[in-house]
Protein backbone atom coordinates (compact mmCIF):
# COMPACT_ATOMS: atom_id res chain seq x y z
CA UNK A 1 0.00 0.00 0.00
CA UNK A 2 1.42 3.37 -1.06
CA UNK A 3 -0.46 5.98 0.13
CA UNK A 4 1.58 8.66 -1.60
CA UNK A 5 -0.57 12.40 -1.25
CA UNK A 6 -1.90 11.65 1.79
CA UNK A 7 0.28 13.98 4.21
CA UNK A 8 -1.23 14.64 7.24
CA UNK A 9 -0.20 18.01 9.01
CA UNK A 10 1.09 18.12 12.94
CA UNK A 11 -1.81 18.37 14.28
CA UNK A 12 -3.54 15.08 13.04
CA UNK A 13 -0.40 13.57 13.55
CA UNK A 14 -0.11 14.32 17.09
CA UNK A 15 -3.38 13.08 17.43
CA UNK A 16 -2.83 9.70 15.48
CA UNK A 17 0.13 9.34 18.02
CA UNK A 18 -1.92 9.81 20.62
CA UNK A 19 -4.44 7.59 20.34
CA UNK A 20 -1.94 5.02 19.37
CA UNK A 21 -0.20 5.25 22.45
CA UNK A 22 -3.48 5.67 24.75
CA UNK A 23 -3.49 1.69 23.84
CA UNK A 24 -0.60 1.14 25.93
CA UNK A 25 -2.52 2.84 28.81
CA UNK A 26 -5.48 0.46 27.71
CA UNK A 27 -3.38 -2.37 27.95
CA UNK A 28 -2.22 -1.01 31.96
CA UNK A 29 -5.51 -1.04 32.64
CA UNK A 30 -6.17 -4.72 31.62
CA UNK A 31 -3.06 -5.71 33.72
CA UNK A 32 -4.68 -4.12 36.78
CA UNK A 33 -7.92 -6.06 36.32
CA UNK A 34 -5.73 -9.33 36.15
CA UNK A 35 -7.14 -12.03 38.22
CA UNK A 36 -4.37 -14.05 38.52
CA UNK A 37 -0.79 -14.93 36.94
CA UNK A 38 -2.18 -18.49 35.03
CA UNK A 39 -2.76 -19.04 31.32
CA UNK A 40 -6.35 -18.72 31.41
CA UNK A 41 -6.04 -15.42 32.48
CA UNK A 42 -3.70 -14.30 30.73
CA UNK A 43 -4.72 -15.77 27.10
CA UNK A 44 -8.46 -16.24 27.93
CA UNK A 45 -9.03 -12.68 30.09
CA UNK A 46 -10.28 -15.76 32.59
CA UNK A 47 -13.27 -16.35 30.68
CA UNK A 48 -15.19 -13.10 31.55
CA UNK A 49 -15.97 -11.49 28.36
CA UNK A 50 -19.57 -10.05 28.30
CA UNK A 51 -21.05 -9.33 25.44
CA UNK A 52 -19.97 -5.85 23.98
CA UNK A 53 -16.01 -6.92 24.40
CA UNK A 54 -16.84 -10.17 22.82
CA UNK A 55 -18.95 -8.44 19.95
CA UNK A 56 -16.00 -5.99 19.17
CA UNK A 57 -12.86 -8.20 19.56
CA UNK A 58 -14.51 -10.51 17.08
CA UNK A 59 -15.37 -7.49 14.74
CA UNK A 60 -11.79 -5.67 14.87
CA UNK A 61 -9.80 -9.50 14.63
CA UNK A 62 -12.26 -10.66 11.57
CA UNK A 63 -11.89 -7.29 9.74
CA UNK A 64 -8.14 -6.58 8.69
CA UNK A 65 -6.10 -4.03 6.97
CA UNK A 66 -7.04 -6.15 4.06
CA UNK A 67 -10.98 -5.36 4.23
CA UNK A 68 -10.13 -1.53 3.90
CA UNK A 69 -7.23 -1.51 1.43
CA UNK A 70 -7.07 -5.12 -0.66
CA UNK A 71 -11.00 -5.51 -0.70
CA UNK A 72 -10.94 -2.07 -2.19
CA UNK A 73 -8.43 -2.92 -5.01
CA UNK A 74 -9.68 -6.00 -5.57
CA UNK A 75 -13.48 -4.58 -6.55
CA UNK A 76 -11.50 -1.60 -8.13
CA UNK A 77 -9.93 -4.18 -10.52
CA UNK A 78 -13.17 -6.56 -10.89
CA UNK A 79 -15.81 -4.58 -10.21
CA UNK A 80 -19.34 -6.30 -9.29
CA UNK A 81 -17.80 -10.01 -8.94
CA UNK A 82 -16.64 -9.08 -5.63
CA UNK A 83 -19.41 -9.20 -4.09
CA UNK A 84 -18.62 -12.53 -3.53
CA UNK A 85 -16.45 -10.91 -0.03
CA UNK A 86 -20.14 -10.21 1.23
CA UNK A 87 -21.36 -13.43 1.10
CA UNK A 88 -17.74 -15.14 2.77
CA UNK A 89 -17.31 -12.68 5.02
CA UNK A 90 -20.64 -13.86 6.25
CA UNK A 91 -19.84 -17.54 5.66
CA UNK A 92 -17.69 -17.52 8.54
CA UNK A 93 -20.57 -17.58 10.90
CA UNK A 94 -22.44 -20.36 9.52
CA UNK A 95 -18.82 -21.86 9.15
CA UNK A 96 -19.34 -21.53 13.72
CA UNK A 97 -22.35 -22.80 13.75
CA UNK A 98 -21.11 -26.19 12.18
CA UNK A 99 -18.74 -26.82 15.26
CA UNK A 100 -18.79 -24.14 18.12
CA UNK A 101 -21.80 -25.25 19.80
CA UNK A 102 -20.15 -28.68 20.82
CA UNK A 103 -16.98 -27.10 21.10
CA UNK A 104 -17.56 -24.33 23.36
CA UNK A 105 -19.25 -27.36 25.46
CA UNK A 106 -15.95 -29.57 25.89
CA UNK A 107 -13.95 -26.71 25.71
CA UNK A 108 -15.69 -24.90 29.16
CA UNK A 109 -15.48 -28.33 31.11
CA UNK A 110 -12.08 -29.61 29.76
CA UNK A 111 -10.11 -25.78 30.39
CA UNK A 112 -9.39 -25.89 26.56
CA UNK A 113 -6.96 -22.54 26.04
CA UNK A 114 -5.69 -23.56 22.46
CA UNK A 115 -7.29 -25.46 19.44
CA UNK A 116 -4.21 -27.80 20.00
CA UNK A 117 -5.81 -28.35 23.18
CA UNK A 118 -9.02 -30.09 21.77
CA UNK A 119 -7.25 -31.91 18.81
CA UNK A 120 -4.78 -33.66 21.37
CA UNK A 121 -7.86 -34.06 23.70
CA UNK A 122 -9.83 -35.73 21.13
CA UNK A 123 -7.52 -37.80 18.99
CA UNK A 124 -4.73 -38.31 21.81
CA UNK A 125 -2.41 -37.96 19.01
CA UNK A 126 0.83 -35.39 19.74
CA UNK A 127 1.88 -36.23 16.28
CA UNK A 128 -1.75 -34.77 15.11
CA UNK A 129 -1.78 -31.54 17.54
CA UNK A 130 2.31 -30.90 16.94
CA UNK A 131 1.25 -30.81 13.24
CA UNK A 132 -1.91 -28.90 13.40
CA UNK A 133 -0.08 -26.02 15.90
CA UNK A 134 2.59 -25.63 13.27
CA UNK A 135 0.19 -24.97 10.64
CA UNK A 136 -1.83 -22.93 12.62
CA UNK A 137 1.57 -20.77 13.56
CA UNK A 138 2.91 -20.00 9.89
CA UNK A 139 -0.65 -19.27 9.06
CA UNK A 140 -1.06 -16.92 11.86
CA UNK A 141 2.59 -15.38 11.49
CA UNK A 142 1.84 -14.52 7.49
CA UNK A 143 -1.05 -13.27 8.56
CA UNK A 144 0.55 -10.65 10.86
CA UNK A 145 3.64 -10.12 8.76
CA UNK A 146 0.77 -9.12 6.19
CA UNK A 147 -0.63 -6.34 8.48
CA UNK A 148 3.04 -5.31 9.81
CA UNK A 149 3.59 -4.62 5.81
CA UNK A 150 0.77 -2.37 5.77
CA UNK A 151 1.44 -0.64 8.89
CA UNK A 152 4.76 0.93 7.51
CA UNK A 153 2.81 1.74 4.27
CA UNK A 154 0.30 3.07 6.32
CA UNK A 155 2.72 5.58 8.51
CA UNK A 156 5.12 6.27 5.52
CA UNK A 157 2.14 7.64 3.55
CA UNK A 158 0.37 9.45 6.57
CA UNK A 159 3.82 11.58 7.43
CA UNK A 160 4.60 12.07 3.39
CA UNK A 161 7.88 10.18 3.77
CA UNK A 162 8.93 11.71 7.04
CA UNK A 163 8.70 8.14 8.95
CA UNK A 164 10.27 5.77 6.64
CA UNK A 165 8.24 2.63 6.32
CA UNK A 166 10.80 0.06 8.38
CA UNK A 167 10.41 2.65 11.29
CA UNK A 168 6.57 2.78 11.22
CA UNK A 169 6.46 -0.76 11.20
CA UNK A 170 9.24 -0.77 14.82
CA UNK A 171 6.95 1.61 16.02
CA UNK A 172 3.37 0.01 15.81
CA UNK A 173 4.66 -3.63 16.70
CA UNK A 174 6.91 -2.19 19.70
CA UNK A 175 3.01 -0.69 20.86
CA UNK A 176 1.29 -3.50 19.98
CA UNK A 177 3.25 -6.24 22.34
CA UNK A 178 3.85 -3.82 24.69
CA UNK A 179 0.24 -3.48 25.26
CA UNK A 180 -0.49 -7.20 24.49
CA UNK A 181 2.21 -8.67 27.08
CA UNK A 182 0.42 -6.17 29.88
CA UNK A 183 -2.24 -7.56 30.34
CA UNK A 184 -2.61 -10.36 27.43
CA UNK A 185 -5.72 -11.21 26.15
CA UNK A 186 -7.65 -8.56 28.31
CA UNK A 187 -5.49 -6.07 27.17
CA UNK A 188 -5.80 -7.31 23.36
CA UNK A 189 -9.64 -7.25 23.98
CA UNK A 190 -10.16 -3.77 25.34
CA UNK A 191 -7.64 -2.24 22.34
CA UNK A 192 -9.94 -4.31 20.34
CA UNK A 193 -13.17 -2.24 21.83
CA UNK A 194 -11.91 0.97 20.85
CA UNK A 195 -10.22 -0.18 17.47
CA UNK A 196 -13.61 -1.48 16.73
CA UNK A 197 -15.47 1.55 17.43
CA UNK A 198 -12.85 3.42 15.51
CA UNK A 199 -13.05 1.16 12.47
CA UNK A 200 -16.86 1.21 12.70
CA UNK A 201 -16.83 4.71 12.91
CA UNK A 202 -14.61 4.62 9.87
CA UNK A 203 -16.52 2.41 7.21
CA UNK A 204 -19.77 5.13 7.94
CA UNK A 205 -18.02 7.90 7.26
CA UNK A 206 -16.08 6.15 4.32
CA UNK A 207 -19.81 5.00 2.54
CA UNK A 208 -20.98 8.97 3.18
CA UNK A 209 -17.94 10.13 2.11
CA UNK A 210 -16.51 8.31 -1.02
CA UNK A 211 -18.98 7.77 -3.25
CA UNK A 212 -20.14 11.03 -3.68
CA UNK A 213 -16.64 11.32 -5.43
CA UNK A 214 -18.06 10.00 -8.34
CA UNK A 215 -21.95 11.47 -8.35
CA UNK A 216 -23.13 8.93 -5.96
CA UNK A 217 -23.43 5.12 -6.41
CA UNK A 218 -25.72 4.88 -9.20
CA UNK A 219 -24.00 7.68 -11.61
CA UNK A 220 -21.04 5.61 -10.86
CA UNK A 221 -22.83 2.28 -11.68
CA UNK A 222 -24.18 3.69 -14.78
CA UNK A 223 -20.64 5.33 -15.59
CA UNK A 224 -19.41 1.73 -15.73
CA UNK A 225 -22.07 0.10 -17.47
CA UNK A 226 -21.16 2.46 -20.73
CA UNK A 227 -17.48 2.80 -20.27
CA UNK A 228 -16.61 -0.94 -18.74
CA UNK A 229 -19.83 -2.58 -19.07
CA UNK A 230 -17.81 -6.70 -18.03
CA UNK A 231 -17.45 -4.44 -14.25
CA UNK A 232 -21.01 -4.56 -13.41
CA UNK A 233 -22.46 -7.82 -15.31
CA UNK A 234 -23.35 -11.09 -13.65
CA UNK A 235 -20.24 -13.41 -13.80
CA UNK A 236 -19.98 -16.61 -15.46
CA UNK A 237 -20.39 -20.33 -14.36
CA UNK A 238 -16.77 -20.68 -13.74
CA UNK A 239 -16.73 -17.48 -11.48
CA UNK A 240 -19.87 -19.03 -9.67
CA UNK A 241 -17.76 -21.71 -9.33
CA UNK A 242 -15.07 -19.74 -7.47
CA UNK A 243 -17.44 -18.06 -5.34
CA UNK A 244 -18.24 -21.51 -3.85
CA UNK A 245 -14.42 -22.00 -3.26
CA UNK A 246 -14.48 -18.45 -1.76
CA UNK A 247 -17.73 -19.46 0.46
CA UNK A 248 -15.87 -22.83 1.44
CA UNK A 249 -12.47 -21.50 2.02
CA UNK A 250 -13.14 -18.55 4.09
CA UNK A 251 -16.47 -19.71 5.78
CA UNK A 252 -14.42 -23.16 7.02
CA UNK A 253 -11.18 -21.18 7.53
CA UNK A 254 -11.62 -17.98 8.90
CA UNK A 255 -14.13 -19.74 11.72
CA UNK A 256 -11.50 -21.99 12.72
CA UNK A 257 -8.79 -19.41 12.93
CA UNK A 258 -7.05 -20.01 16.57
CA UNK A 259 -7.57 -16.65 17.78
CA UNK A 260 -11.36 -17.12 16.70
CA UNK A 261 -11.63 -20.42 18.51
CA UNK A 262 -10.07 -18.59 21.56
CA UNK A 263 -12.58 -16.18 22.01
CA UNK A 264 -14.98 -18.63 21.67
CA UNK A 265 -13.65 -19.97 24.49
CA UNK A 266 -13.16 -16.88 26.33
CA UNK A 267 -17.00 -15.54 26.35
CA UNK A 268 -18.46 -15.16 30.11
CA UNK A 269 -21.16 -17.86 28.85
CA UNK A 270 -22.95 -19.17 26.13
CA UNK A 271 -25.72 -16.78 25.51
CA UNK A 272 -23.21 -13.90 25.28
CA UNK A 273 -21.22 -15.82 22.77
CA UNK A 274 -24.63 -16.54 20.47
CA UNK A 275 -25.76 -13.04 20.88
CA UNK A 276 -21.89 -11.93 19.84
CA UNK A 277 -22.53 -14.36 16.87
CA UNK A 278 -25.69 -13.09 15.64
CA UNK A 279 -24.92 -9.40 15.59
CA UNK A 280 -21.88 -10.58 13.49
CA UNK A 281 -23.84 -11.92 10.82
CA UNK A 282 -24.96 -8.66 10.10
CA UNK A 283 -21.52 -6.83 10.07
CA UNK A 284 -20.33 -7.71 6.38
CA UNK A 285 -23.02 -5.54 5.24
CA UNK A 286 -21.68 -2.64 6.90
CA UNK A 287 -18.15 -3.10 6.51
CA UNK A 288 -17.54 -5.37 3.32
CA UNK A 289 -20.17 -4.06 0.94
CA UNK A 290 -18.95 -0.74 2.29
CA UNK A 291 -15.46 -1.59 0.80
CA UNK A 292 -16.66 -2.49 -2.50
CA UNK A 293 -18.68 0.49 -3.00
CA UNK A 294 -15.50 2.76 -2.42
CA UNK A 295 -13.43 0.60 -5.02
CA UNK A 296 -15.82 0.74 -7.82
CA UNK A 297 -16.02 4.90 -7.07
CA UNK A 298 -12.75 4.60 -7.50
CA UNK A 299 -12.69 2.78 -11.01
CA UNK A 300 -14.94 5.83 -12.23
CA UNK A 301 -13.03 8.81 -10.13
CA UNK A 302 -9.16 7.59 -10.46
CA UNK A 303 -8.95 5.48 -13.90
CA UNK A 304 -5.98 3.82 -15.39
CA UNK A 305 -4.38 2.24 -12.24
CA UNK A 306 -3.53 -1.12 -13.10
CA UNK A 307 -1.98 -4.56 -10.75
CA UNK A 308 -1.13 -4.19 -6.91
CA UNK A 309 -1.13 -0.56 -7.14
CA UNK A 310 -4.86 -1.08 -6.90
CA UNK A 311 -4.54 -1.22 -3.21
CA UNK A 312 -3.52 2.79 -3.14
CA UNK A 313 -7.22 2.96 -4.52
CA UNK A 314 -8.52 4.05 -1.06
CA UNK A 315 -6.03 5.97 -0.16
CA UNK A 316 -5.92 7.98 -3.86
CA UNK A 317 -9.60 8.57 -3.03
CA UNK A 318 -8.91 9.50 0.57
CA UNK A 319 -6.44 11.99 -0.53
CA UNK A 320 -8.88 13.62 -2.87
CA UNK A 321 -11.35 14.35 -0.10
CA UNK A 322 -9.20 15.68 2.14
CA UNK A 323 -8.13 18.45 -0.63
CA UNK A 324 -11.86 19.55 -0.58
CA UNK A 325 -12.39 20.61 2.60
CA UNK A 326 -11.41 20.61 6.31
CA UNK A 327 -14.06 18.57 7.54
CA UNK A 328 -12.91 16.27 4.90
CA UNK A 329 -9.44 16.47 5.68
CA UNK A 330 -10.21 15.33 9.21
CA UNK A 331 -12.87 12.89 8.18
CA UNK A 332 -9.90 11.77 6.93
CA UNK A 333 -7.97 11.08 9.54
CA UNK A 334 -10.41 9.35 11.20
CA UNK A 335 -10.71 6.60 8.71
CA UNK A 336 -6.92 5.89 8.61
CA UNK A 337 -7.05 6.00 12.48
CA UNK A 338 -9.33 3.37 11.49
CA UNK A 339 -7.09 1.52 9.06
CA UNK A 340 -4.36 1.73 11.85
CA UNK A 341 -7.08 0.13 14.42
CA UNK A 342 -8.18 -2.71 11.77
CA UNK A 343 -3.96 -3.65 10.80
CA UNK A 344 -3.34 -3.56 14.42
CA UNK A 345 -6.31 -5.21 16.07
CA UNK A 346 -6.04 -7.77 13.71
CA UNK A 347 -1.86 -8.58 14.32
CA UNK A 348 -2.56 -7.94 17.79
CA UNK A 349 -4.50 -11.02 18.44
CA UNK A 350 -2.70 -13.25 15.63
CA UNK A 351 0.31 -12.45 17.81
CA UNK A 352 -1.27 -13.61 21.19
CA UNK A 353 -2.32 -16.84 19.58
CA UNK A 354 0.99 -17.71 18.29
CA UNK A 355 2.28 -16.73 21.65
CA UNK A 356 -0.31 -19.37 23.34
CA UNK A 357 0.37 -22.19 21.15
CA UNK A 358 3.82 -22.22 21.57
CA UNK A 359 3.85 -21.79 25.27
CA UNK A 360 0.73 -24.19 25.57
CA UNK A 361 1.05 -26.63 22.99
CA UNK A 362 5.10 -26.79 22.53
CA UNK A 363 6.87 -25.25 25.20
CA UNK A 364 4.50 -27.04 27.86
CA UNK A 365 3.97 -30.53 26.08
CA UNK A 366 7.06 -31.03 24.78
CA UNK A 367 10.11 -28.93 26.40
CA UNK A 368 8.83 -28.62 30.20
CA UNK A 369 5.89 -30.53 30.90
CA UNK A 370 5.40 -29.41 35.00
CA UNK A 371 6.21 -25.72 34.31
CA UNK A 372 4.37 -23.64 36.87
CA UNK A 373 1.93 -21.33 35.74
CA UNK A 374 3.31 -18.30 36.11
CA UNK A 375 6.86 -19.84 34.34
CA UNK A 376 4.42 -20.47 30.77
CA UNK A 377 2.98 -17.09 31.27
CA UNK A 378 6.55 -15.32 31.59
CA UNK A 379 7.31 -17.52 28.50
CA UNK A 380 4.37 -16.79 26.43
CA UNK A 381 5.43 -13.00 27.06
CA UNK A 382 8.97 -13.77 25.47
CA UNK A 383 7.44 -15.07 22.92
CA UNK A 384 5.54 -12.47 22.04
CA UNK A 385 8.76 -10.32 21.69
CA UNK A 386 10.59 -12.49 19.94
CA UNK A 387 8.07 -13.72 17.39
CA UNK A 388 7.76 -9.89 16.70
CA UNK A 389 10.67 -9.01 16.30
CA UNK A 390 11.40 -11.81 13.73
CA UNK A 391 8.50 -10.31 11.96
CA UNK A 392 9.83 -7.19 11.71
CA UNK A 393 12.87 -8.51 10.43
CA UNK A 394 11.03 -10.35 7.56
CA UNK A 395 8.77 -7.54 7.20
CA UNK A 396 11.13 -5.11 6.39
CA UNK A 397 13.47 -7.20 4.13
CA UNK A 398 11.50 -9.76 2.58
CA UNK A 399 12.20 -10.70 -0.65
CA UNK A 400 9.57 -10.04 -3.39
CA UNK A 401 9.88 -13.88 -4.57
CA UNK A 402 8.86 -15.05 -1.03
CA UNK A 403 5.54 -13.14 -1.65
CA UNK A 404 3.27 -16.34 -2.58
CA UNK A 405 4.72 -18.55 -0.29
CA UNK A 406 3.54 -15.74 2.60
CA UNK A 407 0.44 -15.48 1.22
CA UNK A 408 -0.81 -18.79 1.95
CA UNK A 409 -3.02 -18.69 4.81
CA UNK A 410 -6.16 -20.32 4.15
CA UNK A 411 -4.93 -22.59 1.88
CA UNK A 412 -3.47 -24.84 4.63
CA UNK A 413 -5.19 -23.49 7.88
CA UNK A 414 -8.24 -24.95 5.83
CA UNK A 415 -6.88 -28.86 5.85
CA UNK A 416 -7.34 -28.23 10.11
CA UNK A 417 -10.98 -28.37 9.49
CA UNK A 418 -12.00 -31.62 9.58
CA UNK A 419 -10.52 -32.24 12.55
CA UNK A 420 -12.78 -29.83 14.01
CA UNK A 421 -16.28 -30.46 11.84
CA UNK A 422 -15.96 -34.34 12.03
CA UNK A 423 -13.93 -35.02 14.81
CA UNK A 424 -16.37 -32.91 17.24
CA UNK A 425 -19.22 -35.56 15.64
CA UNK A 426 -17.46 -39.10 14.32
CA UNK A 427 -17.11 -40.74 16.77
CA UNK A 428 -15.22 -43.39 14.22
CA UNK A 429 -12.66 -40.94 13.33
CA UNK A 430 -9.00 -41.92 14.38
CA UNK A 431 -5.89 -39.68 14.96
CA UNK A 432 -4.20 -41.56 12.48
CA UNK A 433 -6.56 -41.05 9.36
CA UNK A 434 -7.16 -37.34 10.25
CA UNK A 435 -3.24 -37.20 10.30
CA UNK A 436 -2.66 -39.10 7.05
CA UNK A 437 -5.93 -36.59 6.03
CA UNK A 438 -4.59 -33.88 6.80
CA UNK A 439 -0.63 -34.29 4.67
CA UNK A 440 -2.57 -35.27 1.87
CA UNK A 441 -4.85 -32.03 1.78
CA UNK A 442 -1.69 -29.92 2.36
CA UNK A 443 0.48 -31.85 -0.12
CA UNK A 444 -2.31 -31.18 -2.76
CA UNK A 445 -2.78 -27.10 -1.27
CA UNK A 446 1.00 -26.79 -1.52
CA UNK A 447 1.56 -29.04 -4.45
CA UNK A 448 -0.50 -26.83 -6.81
CA UNK A 449 0.29 -23.76 -5.54
CA UNK A 450 4.15 -24.29 -5.85
CA UNK A 451 3.67 -25.35 -9.76
CA UNK A 452 1.58 -22.37 -10.17
CA UNK A 453 -2.07 -23.96 -10.25
CA UNK A 454 -3.75 -22.03 -7.87
CA UNK A 455 -7.27 -22.54 -9.16
CA UNK A 456 -9.10 -25.62 -10.70
CA UNK A 457 -12.41 -25.17 -12.46
CA UNK A 458 -12.25 -21.78 -10.35
CA UNK A 459 -11.61 -24.09 -6.79
CA UNK A 460 -8.74 -22.95 -5.09
CA UNK A 461 -6.09 -25.45 -4.21
CA UNK A 462 -6.68 -25.48 -0.50
CA UNK A 463 -10.58 -26.23 -1.78
CA UNK A 464 -9.24 -29.05 -3.70
CA UNK A 465 -6.67 -29.96 -0.69
CA UNK A 466 -9.52 -30.25 1.64
CA UNK A 467 -11.99 -31.97 -0.65
CA UNK A 468 -9.25 -35.14 -0.73
CA UNK A 469 -9.09 -34.37 2.81
CA UNK A 470 -12.53 -34.73 3.52
CA UNK A 471 -12.22 -37.97 0.96
CA UNK A 472 -9.60 -39.72 3.29
CA UNK A 473 -11.35 -38.99 6.52
CA UNK A 474 -14.98 -40.66 5.00
CA UNK A 475 -13.06 -43.70 3.62
CA UNK A 476 -10.61 -44.04 6.80
CA UNK A 477 -13.71 -44.22 9.26
CA UNK A 478 -15.78 -46.74 7.02
CA UNK A 479 -12.01 -48.95 6.61
CA UNK A 480 -10.35 -48.42 9.77
CA UNK A 481 -12.44 -47.31 12.25
CA UNK A 482 -11.50 -46.05 15.73
CA UNK A 483 -13.87 -47.84 18.12
CA UNK A 484 -12.14 -46.75 21.26
CA UNK A 485 -14.16 -43.42 21.49
CA UNK A 486 -17.27 -45.09 20.52
CA UNK A 487 -16.42 -48.10 23.37
CA UNK A 488 -16.30 -45.08 25.53
CA UNK A 489 -19.36 -43.20 24.93
CA UNK A 490 -21.66 -45.86 24.97
CA UNK A 491 -20.27 -47.83 28.07
CA UNK A 492 -21.53 -44.95 30.59
CA UNK B 1 -2.30 -29.18 29.75
CA UNK B 2 -5.27 -28.87 31.69
CA UNK B 3 -7.09 -32.11 31.05
CA UNK B 4 -4.20 -33.59 33.13
CA UNK B 5 -3.80 -30.92 35.75
CA UNK B 6 -7.62 -31.46 36.24
CA UNK B 7 -8.02 -35.07 36.32
CA UNK B 8 -10.61 -34.67 33.16
CA UNK B 9 -10.74 -36.64 30.32
CA UNK B 10 -7.59 -35.88 28.05
CA UNK B 11 -8.04 -38.13 25.00
CA UNK B 12 -10.07 -41.57 23.62
CA UNK B 13 -9.37 -43.38 26.58
CA UNK B 14 -10.15 -40.60 28.65
CA UNK B 15 -12.78 -41.24 32.53
CA UNK B 16 -15.51 -38.64 31.16
CA UNK B 17 -17.85 -38.07 28.43
CA UNK B 18 -17.47 -34.96 26.48
CA UNK B 19 -20.29 -33.13 27.07
CA UNK B 20 -22.84 -31.79 24.59
CA UNK B 21 -25.47 -28.99 24.05
CA UNK B 22 -29.16 -30.50 24.49
CA UNK B 23 -29.67 -28.90 20.91
CA UNK B 24 -27.66 -27.79 18.37
CA UNK B 25 -27.89 -26.15 14.69
CA UNK B 26 -26.37 -28.83 12.62
CA UNK B 27 -28.71 -31.66 13.78
CA UNK B 28 -31.29 -29.75 12.08
CA UNK B 29 -32.24 -30.91 8.70
CA UNK B 30 -34.54 -28.26 8.06
CA UNK B 31 -31.50 -25.26 9.15
CA UNK B 32 -29.24 -26.61 6.18
CA UNK B 33 -32.10 -27.19 3.64
CA UNK B 34 -32.97 -23.54 4.19
CA UNK B 35 -29.12 -22.77 3.91
CA UNK B 36 -28.59 -24.47 0.98
CA UNK B 37 -31.65 -22.76 -0.79
CA UNK B 38 -30.57 -19.44 0.55
CA UNK B 39 -26.51 -19.93 -0.83
CA UNK B 40 -28.84 -20.46 -4.02
CA UNK B 41 -30.34 -17.55 -4.41
CA UNK B 42 -27.00 -15.64 -3.32
CA UNK B 43 -24.54 -17.09 -5.72
CA UNK B 44 -25.65 -15.47 -9.19
CA UNK B 45 -25.60 -18.69 -11.31
CA UNK B 46 -28.88 -18.33 -12.24
CA UNK B 47 -28.35 -15.33 -14.10
CA UNK B 48 -27.26 -15.06 -18.17
CA UNK B 49 -23.08 -14.03 -18.29
CA UNK B 50 -23.16 -10.58 -19.14
CA UNK B 51 -26.54 -9.30 -18.33
CA UNK B 52 -26.80 -6.28 -15.96
CA UNK B 53 -30.41 -5.77 -15.27
CA UNK B 54 -31.92 -2.36 -13.99
CA UNK B 55 -30.69 -0.53 -11.04
CA UNK B 56 -31.91 -1.18 -7.64
CA UNK B 57 -30.84 1.50 -5.29
CA UNK B 58 -27.61 1.78 -7.40
CA UNK B 59 -27.05 -1.60 -7.27
CA UNK B 60 -27.57 -3.59 -10.62
CA UNK B 61 -30.53 -6.18 -10.06
CA UNK B 62 -28.22 -9.39 -9.86
CA UNK B 63 -25.82 -7.54 -7.14
CA UNK B 64 -29.64 -6.56 -5.56
CA UNK B 65 -30.77 -9.81 -5.28
CA UNK B 66 -27.51 -11.37 -4.01
CA UNK B 67 -27.24 -9.11 -1.05
CA UNK B 68 -30.85 -9.39 -0.11
CA UNK B 69 -30.25 -13.01 0.20
CA UNK B 70 -26.99 -12.14 2.52
CA UNK B 71 -29.27 -10.20 4.54
CA UNK B 72 -32.01 -13.03 5.09
CA UNK B 73 -28.97 -15.59 5.06
CA UNK B 74 -27.76 -13.34 8.28
CA UNK B 75 -31.38 -12.59 9.54
CA UNK B 76 -31.85 -16.91 9.29
CA UNK B 77 -28.66 -17.47 10.98
CA UNK B 78 -29.72 -14.99 14.07
CA UNK B 79 -33.06 -16.85 14.37
CA UNK B 80 -31.20 -20.37 14.12
CA UNK B 81 -29.27 -18.98 16.44
CA UNK B 82 -31.44 -18.24 18.81
CA UNK B 83 -34.12 -20.84 18.23
CA UNK B 84 -31.67 -24.39 17.72
CA UNK B 85 -28.53 -23.58 19.73
CA UNK B 86 -29.41 -24.79 23.29
CA UNK B 87 -27.43 -23.56 26.46
CA UNK B 88 -27.79 -26.01 28.53
CA UNK B 89 -26.33 -29.52 28.34
CA UNK B 90 -27.66 -33.09 27.18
Amino acid sequence: MDVTGLGFGPGALALIALYLVSMIGVGWLGRMRRQSNSMVDFYLAGRSMGFTVLLLTLYATQYSGNTMFGYTGKSYRIGFEWTVAVLFMFSIIVGYLLFAPRLVAVARKADFITPGDYIRHRFGSSALTLLATIVMIYALGNYTLAQLKAMGAAVEGITDGGVPSAYGIIALAVIMVIYETLGGMRSVAWTDVIQGVVLLTGFTILLFVIPGLGGGLTRVVETLTVAEPAMVTAPSLETCNTWISFVLLLGCGAAIYPQAIQRLYASRNVRVLKRSLAVMAFLPLTTTLVAMICGLTGRVVIPGIEGVATDQVLARLCALVMQQSAAGYWLVVVIFAAALAALMSTADSALLSISSMFTRDIYQVHLRPHSTEAELTFVGKVVSWVVVAALVVIAIGTDKTLVRLLELKFEVLIQIVPCFFLGLYWKRLGANVALLAMLAGLAVALGLTAVGVTKVYGFHAGVVGLGLNFLICAMGTKLMPDHGRERLETST
Amino acid sequence: MSGNQEGKSDGPQGTTVDPRPADEPRSHGIVWIVYVLLYLVAIPWYWPAGYRGPLVLGLPLWVAVSLAATLTLALWTAYVIFRYWDEGEA
